[in-house]
């Protein structure tokens, strides 16, 4: 099954009886694919070349140049807007509303995260973060205090990328999509499952209140943003190539999430016999340590 | 385990951990128990040199660079992050490589390995990948309830001595985010890794400048 057939089956399933959502869909998909098509792929090597073509399927990011001019925007727009927004949340408001926005936020998602925990079979999560949502919305006065936590239910995330994750889909080629960021065609998929199961964005395309989702899709972009102000400053800092380093990362966290923290592509869970991708001691460490001084 | 002795039932429950810990000792020791024994000895380390206030940076650097040299396989990083161009690569060129690489990983890493191994290190399990590797799975404590961070150490032995060979983040490696950025370079300078020594260059030069 393509994955064109895949997300038509899923809007139809997740959305029976509303048109505007596989028009949205579909809008945002020709939209990607124009993208895609304006500025070209990466030109595939000559069969022959055996190291190139395994760098290049490695890489996993056919369409590159486009990916590229995309970042440069992103970047571009994050400079402008996102970084200036996402510091002053930081540096200007007190702990305490910030603590207050992030449990609001974390308490919205709860349903989309329940629906991910049972899609994926995982009962004892799927129990907490039903129990999280009930607690939150109870005694946490509306979400706007994490009880749960307190009570030592500790929340955790998931979306429907992770679910095709867990159901066997691959990831795809590496795509950088505008404004959403580093991504992939499954994980791309899951973005607009989620936004169509989730109950307040249900609501908002009903009762043509799309701003109410718009205004949480701001506020939880900047409060993400901010929590990684530091850690991306660190990356570009260090890294030659912003970019590869970016799309690595995304790749080996989406790996960590996918399996709820219990290895990930380079880094295997207990059990799987594989050894992990990663440096082996070379012979000459104690000589070549001295060859520095 | 916390321990209440108020309980006698905790206190048998103690007794019985305390037996179970002497019965299992003979299959801890090893890679992983050395491993350990290294993380946390680090940690206290980054302490010591590290963390003491008022420290001009300059001063931290130099101080990270000796604790760099004594506790990271810093040529069997370099190697892997060079990946398959290693080989490609003459004796000058990699000599090159290996001390920009140093110079990289010592200006970046000074702030983030306090971070890391500071104080609110916490070692939970660790576990042996082969005879020579192990993972130390540890967690970095912080303030306010907030959740604490995963780091995992994979730790490297020949017996006589240990060293680090990748730190993981919260499931990020940092030696296999550094062979995806380096290897790009390399790959956009025509496989050639010379382009990649003019890049290290200029970086560290940039960031040896702002550390002034």
């Amino acid at each position: 099954m393509g994955i064109n057939e895949l997300v038509t089956m899923m809007v139809q399933t997740t959305f029976m009886n509303r048109d505007v959502a596989p028009m949205m869909f579909s809008r945002l998909f020709a939209l990607l694919i124009c993208a895609l098509v304006m500025t070209g792929c990466a030109t595939a090597p000559a069969p022959g070349d055996r190291d190139a073509v395994a760098d290049f399927e490695e890489i996993n990011d056919p369409f590159e140049p486009t990916n590229r001019g995309v970042f440069t925007v992103n970047r571009a727009l994050d400079r402008l807007a996102l970084k200036p927004a996402a510091t002053v949340y930081r540096k200007g408001l007190p702990e305490f509303v910030q603590d207050r926005i992030g449990d609001i936020l974390a308490n919205l998602r709860s349903p989309v995260i329940f629906l991910n925990d049972v899609l994926q079979g995982e009962g004892v999560r799927a129990a907490h973060t039903l129990m999280r949502f009930v607690i939150n919305s109870t005694l946490g006065l509306g979400g706007f205090m994490d009880m749960a936590t307190a009570m030592d239910i500790e929340g955790h995330d998931e979306d429907f990328g992770q679910t095709l994750a867990v159901w066997g889909v691959p990831e795809g080629p590496f795509m950088m999509l505008p404004v959403f960021g580093p991504s992939n065609p499954r994980d791309t998929v899951g973005l607009v499952v989620d936004f169509l199961t989730d109950p307040l964005s249900i609501w908002a395309v009903n009762t043509d209140r799309e701003y109410a989702s718009f205004a949480r899709a701001g506020v939880q972009a900047v409060d993400a943003r901010s929590d990684t102000l530091d850690l991306l400053d660190d990356v570009e800092k260090s890294s030659l190539d912003f970019y590869a380093a970016i799309r690595s990362l995304y790749r080996q966290r989406r790996a960590d999430a996918i399996s709820n923290g219990k290895g990930s592509a380079n880094f295997p869970a207990p059990g799987l016999s594989q050894s992990p991708l990663g440096p082996v001691l070379d012979d000459n460490e104690e000589l070549s340590r001295s060859a520095f001084r | 385990m916390i321990l209440n002795l108020s309980s006698y039932r905790s206190l048998t429950g103690y007794f019985l951990g305390a037996f179970l810990a002497f019965a299992t000792l003979p299959a801890l020791a090893g890679v992983e128990e050395g491993s350990e024994k290294f993380v946390r000895s680090l940690a206290d380390k980054a302490v010591h040199s590290l963390t003491t206030a008022d420290t001009p940076r300059l001063e931290r650097i130099k101080r990270f660079r000796e604790l760099f040299r004594e506790s990271f396989a810093a040529t069997s990083i370099g190697k892997f992050v060079l990946g398959r161009n290693w080989r490609r690569a003459s004796d000058d060129e990699k000599k090159e490589y290996l001390t920009l690489f140093e110079d990289l990983m010592v200006v970046t890493y000074v702030d983030r390995f306090q971070r890391y191994a500071g104080e609110a290190l916490k070692v939970t399990k660790s576990r042996a990948e082969n005879d020579n590797i192990a993972t130390v799975f540890s967690e970095i404590q912080r303030p306010g309830g907030i959740k604490p961070i995963r780091v995992d150490w994979r730790i490297g032995t020949n017996g006589t001595i240990y060293k680090i060979l990748d730190v993981i983040v919260e499931g990020t490696s940092m030696s296999n985010t550094l062979r995806s950025d380096f290897g790009s370079i390399v790959r956009r300078q025509g496989g050639k890794v010379a382009g990649l020594i003019t890049a290290l260059r200029e970086k560290t030069e940039a960031l040896k400048a702002e550390a002034q």
